[in-house]
């Protein structure tokens, strides 16, 4: 029982960081940004390349690429997505092929066998009389912290409140004089940046290899939709919800089921409320 | 700019032409091979390890074989097309190369279920395919059952899945039960089909031999989390956890299960812990595991060792099972083309049902359904070798005893 | 669409295009290609009728695929009954599950319905993997028997079907019906209020859409001969989402160039070995890049543009 609690609080956690930053993105920007799992897969990556290749420590190596991704994030979205805002479905397509041309980059560069990200901490823990791994304690940690700093960067400073402006009326943000391409540029660094870090504290003990984007953005997406699309607070919460029946029914009937149920709890949920659970907004 | 001028006159020009001719044709080619090049088709996984320790191991006989003449005067050339990891690429790679390449036969195949997508094209094309990567037995089924129209069809590598399965009953009985003196057992495998095969035949060879099979798990092969599964299987009170992991995440399974030091010893069939950098790349985190291999670097053969040194020396890695398959497959089918004295597929069929080969991990025979015949006490055929990482990432073979070079040792934080 | 005469000589240079390639290029491999990506511009029509004109953008459309082929597959192999059988019974299974995913969720839009389209298919290829016992797991079904021996028979029967398909859409779209389907596109809530039945319209074109995207599964299950999990992919959805683009959205024959293209392209990209899906995935984000309303239906338009002009 307390493990199943442990468990189930270290994967939603890792959904919750990415969850949040595709809500967000979606909330300031109005679009679905399918390469934020490759972002994820880019944090892993690039952690792996700094300590192996490189062989520089890891905490300075997961920082380094943390900014990197961050900086690639912002890149591509004023480059690739900037200018296809106008169109929902044209930002998905080439946010999807931008996905596709990085997994086949991290093919070609780092070959299809499974690389390892070496953990922050390695040794082993007891909660009560479960025996859970250092890292994924971490992971939790660590992600609770970030998405609260999150929280307060948005609730207390003047980035902050102007990214809520944007996302409750983009265009009277724009009356107000609120540069908005530049908040864009802000969220997306920040969106990108968690899911680096979601990449490198999940490496040491999930996959990595070239197409580990594909899975996190699938899940990430019904995370985001039964939240409320552009709501942080439901994207953390569906987080939990989905985090927990996985675990849920992983230990209790068989993984084979895990990804049934939470794809079922999902379409159930549109189908009732397809708002979400914060959503503002049921359609567009 | 100065310009050098020469003085040409025609006579000069044509006597240049000439001599440039005559040595052309003079040429020294070493062992020239006049004729048409024998063509090889290669359908693999272009992108995955398998497929690149195919091709590898492929080129290297391919060049050996050329350096010695050819095959009856004609030299061997090799055509790779990608089949990936999906049936409907799979096909496609298929009619590439039969009908646009038209090569002459096909060395290649890792995912069964691609292979069983190819296999009525494969036939319909009239072109040998040599297996070297795919385990289902029902690949071979139709080989006796419609033997004209699948007749083509030859296995040289790995062991089916049911021999597989025979194998790792001696591994329980022999080892898990025998040597260590444990008889309750998990199984726990991936959700794949030829491992579903597989299991039932497993459980009744162990239980039949005395072990107490406590708990059957079956897990998606894109698990990322075995935590449940762990816990599960401690619960179920057994001794020693049996693994069956081909496409699964083998590599996060052994990580979790050393960062959780997990209570139980555990070995089987894991294909991805046969590659020579699997305990490297993920922390020497496999120290302790069993895992069975179709060879290791000693002398099973007297081609065995010599073939690792050599695909060390050229490529710089260690051979994945494939290629062992793929450089046994190249011989084999040179052999059987020079003794049916030509190319056509009828002729070569016949010879190759009577290949007596002795390859990498063993003497290479098929059996009626052109599926390769695994070792026995008598006969010395490919067997699953089990071999256990050791401190320094090293690998010693355990079980059977015959080969054994070093003996069990537990992991560190298991007190036995 | 047919109504003026440089689109009935478009349609037509087109068929016989098509069908003299594989005379003029021998061989089984075109044949083999051109065969496939008749039958994905099948799926891309038939994605393009409901979608593309209503904007209700469908990214389960592999569901309808996969229940039509696996529909086939059982039928040929558990009960013997030959394709012909199988193609109508495609339809009608696929056109049963539209009506059971439809109806609780086309009320949905945007990225709502295409997640929950999308749920539908991941859920049916989960139960395909999970019921492995019935359905042959990730091996799938094998040792279909071919609907047409020969290959470039196939390849005609294929062709045929693409474009009385086509042909049929292409006029429903430019009939009230589709009249309304963009009316629903462009403002759904003035559609309701003035009394047209959204739901019934919505429902039905989703239907006929899954019809025929049901009776491609089944072609295809009886050409390559086989059926497996991975037709069930959301892999399968967004290729046949990314030809529609290429097309262009809407047009109903642009999607139908668009397949073509896509699958001559993955196949032409063979020589690039290793490189082929990072020069394939590059070449998209070009296209999506720089030509945003698709690539076959403007270049059309402007081809008419200036027939008319000429004539």
């Amino acid at each position: 029982m307390v493990e199943i609690l442990i468990v189930g609080a270290v994967s939603s956690a890792i959904y919750a960081m990415l969850a949040v930053g595709f809500t967000l993105i979606f909330g300031v920007a109005r679009v679905l940004n399918l390469a934020h799992g490759s972002f994820y897969a880019l944090g892993a990556y690039g952690a792996y390349f700094f300590t192996s290749t490189l062989k520089m420590p890891l905490a300075l190596g997961a920082l380094l690429s943390v900014a990197l991704v961050a900086a690639f994030g912002i890149g591509v979205e004023r480059v690739l997505i900037r200018p296809m805002r106008k169109s929902q479905l044209a930002v998905l397509m080439i946010s999807l092929a931008v996905a596709l041309v990085i997994e086949q980059a991290l093919f070609l560069t780092f070959g299809s066998e499974y690389r390892n990200v070496p953990a922050f901490v390695d040794t082993k823990f007891r909660i009560g009389h479960v025996d859970i791994g250092g890292a994924r304690l971490l992971a939790l940690g660590v992600s609770v912290v970030l998405i609260g700093a999150l929280w307060l960067f948005i609730q207390k400073t003047r980035v902050g409140s102007a990214i809520l402006a944007i996302s409750q009326d983009p265009v009277a943000a724009q009356y107000m004089g609120i540069p908005s391409d530049r908040i864009f540029a802000v969220v997306m660094g920040l969106s990108a940046a968690l899911a680096a870090a979601a990449g490198i504290l999940a490496g040491p003990f999930l996959t990595v290899q070239p197409t580990m984007w594909l899975l996190p953005i699938v899940k990430a997406f019904a995370i985001v939709v039964v939240g409320g699309l552009g709501s942080i607070p439901g994207s953390i919460l569906a987080a939990l919800m989905l985090g927990y029946a996985e675990t849920i029914v992983g230990y209790t009937v068989s993984t084979s089921w895990t990804e049934i149920v939470s794809v079922l709890a999902t379409l159930l949920m549109l189908v009732i409320r397809p708002a979400g659970i914060f959503g503002r907004r049921a359609a567009f | 700019m100065t310009l050098l001028r020469f003085e040409t006159s025609t006579t000069a020009r044509t006597s240049l032409a000439l001599c440039l001719l005559t040595l052309t044709i003079m040429a020294p080619g070493g062992a020239q091979a006049q004729g048409k090049p024998i063509r090889i088709g290669v359908p693999t996984a272009m992108q995955l390890q398998v497929g690149r320790d195919t091709q590898d191991a492929l080129k290297m006989a391919i060049d050996d074989i050329n350096a010695k003449g050819g095959v009856l005067g004609r030299k061997l050339e090799m055509v790779v097309a990608d089949e990936t990891e999906n049936p409907e690429t799979g096909i496609s790679a298929i009619k590439k190369l039969t009908a646009d390449e038209k090569v002459d036969v096909l060395i290649g195949g890792y995912t069964s279920g691609v292979t069983l997508a190819q296999l009525p094209h494969i036939s319909a094309a009239k072109t040998i395919y040599l297996n070297v990567g795919s385990a289902s037995p029902a690949t071979n089924a139709k080989v006796k059952t419609d033997y004209d129209n699948y007749k083509y069809i030859f296995r040289v590598g790995p062991l089916n899945a049911a021999h597989q399965a025979r194998q790792m009953t001696g591994f329980i009985s022999g080892f898990v039960k025998g040597d260590l003196g444990l008889s309750k057992v998990a199984i726990v495998g991936e959700n794949a089909k030829w491992v579903q095969d597989l299991v039932p035949l497993l459980k009744k060879g162990a239980t039949e031999a005395g072990a107490d099979i406590r708990a059957t798990e079956f897990f998606d092969a894109q698990t990322s989390d075995f935590s449940p599964l762990f816990s599960k299987v401690k619960e179920s009170g057994a001794q020693y956890m049996v693994v069956i992991l081909s496409h699964a995440s083998s590599d996060i399974f052994a990580k979790q299960w050393y960062d959780s030091q997990f209570p139980l010893a555990y070995g089987g069939i894991d294909v991805k812990s046969m590659d020579g950098d699997f305990c490297d790349r993920i922390g020497s985190k496999s120290v302790g595991e069993m895992a069975a291999n179709f060879a290791v670097r000693a002398p099973l053969t007297p081609k065995t060792i010599p073939f690792f040194d050599e695909f060390k020396k050229v490529t710089g890695r260690s051979p994945v099972y494939t290629a062992f398959g793929a450089n046994d497959a190249a011989y084999i089918y040179a052999e059987a083309v020079k003794r049916a004295g030509s190319t056509d597929a009828d002729k070569v069929i016949k010879e190759l049902e009577k290949t007596s080969h002795v390859g990498i991990p063993g003497t290479i025979e098929f059996d009626e359904n052109h599926d390769v015949k695994p070792g026995t006490p008598t006969y010395k055929g490919p067997a699953l070798l089990f071999a256990q990482w050791r401190e320094g990432c090293k690998r010693e073979v355990v079980f059977p005893k015959e080969l054994r070079t070093a003996d069990f040792v537990y992991p560190s934080w298991i007190k036995k | 669409m047919f109504g003026r005469r440089i689109d009935r000589l478009g349609v037509a240079a087109f068929v016989v295009f098509m069908a003299l390639l594989p005379l003029v290029f021998p061989g089984n491999y075109l044949i083999g290609v051109l065969t496939v990506s008749v039958i994905y511009g099948i799926w891309a029509v038939s994605w393009d009728f409901m979608s593309g004109l209503t904007g209700r953008e469908n990214f389960g459309h592999s569901l309808f695929i996969g229940v039509g082929a696996y529909t086939a597959g059982f039928m040929n192999t558990s009960f013997g009954l030959n394709g012909w059988w199988s193609l109508p019974a495609a339809m009608l299974v696929a056109m049963l599950f539209a009506l059971l995913i439809g109806l609780p969720t086309l009320r949905l839009k945007g990225p709502y319905f295409a997640l929950a389209m999308l749920s539908g298919a991941v859920i049916m290829q989960r139960l395909m993997l999970i019921f492995w016992e019935q359905t042959g797991g990730e091996e799938g079904i094998n040792g279909l028997e071919p609907l047409i021996r020969s290959q470039l028979g196939f390849y005609y029967f294929a062709l045929a079907a693409l474009c009385a398909i086509t042909a049929l859409l292409a006029l429903l779209a430019r009939s009230h019906w589709g009249l309304i389907l963009r009316a629903i596109k462009g403002d759904e809530a003035t559609c309701q209020a003035a009394g047209i039945n959204v739901t019934l319209y919505k429902i039905v074109s989703l239907i006929i859409s899954a019809a025929f995207a049901g009776a491609g599964g089944a072609m295809y299950a009886h050409y390559q001969l086989q059926v497996s999990p991975q037709l069930f992919a959301v892999v399968t959805s967004i290729t046949i989402i990314t030809m529609v683009y290429v097309g262009g959205m809407g047009s109903i024959y642009g999607p139908v160039g668009g397949a073509i293209l896509l699958v001559l392209l993955t196949e032409l990209l063979r020589r690039f070995g290793e490189w082929r899906l990072m020069i394939y995935s590059v070449t998209l984000i070009l296209i999506l890049f720089f030509l945003p309303n698709g690539l076959i239906a403007p270049i059309w338009r402007r081809v008419r543009a200036t027939w008319e002009r000429r004539t």
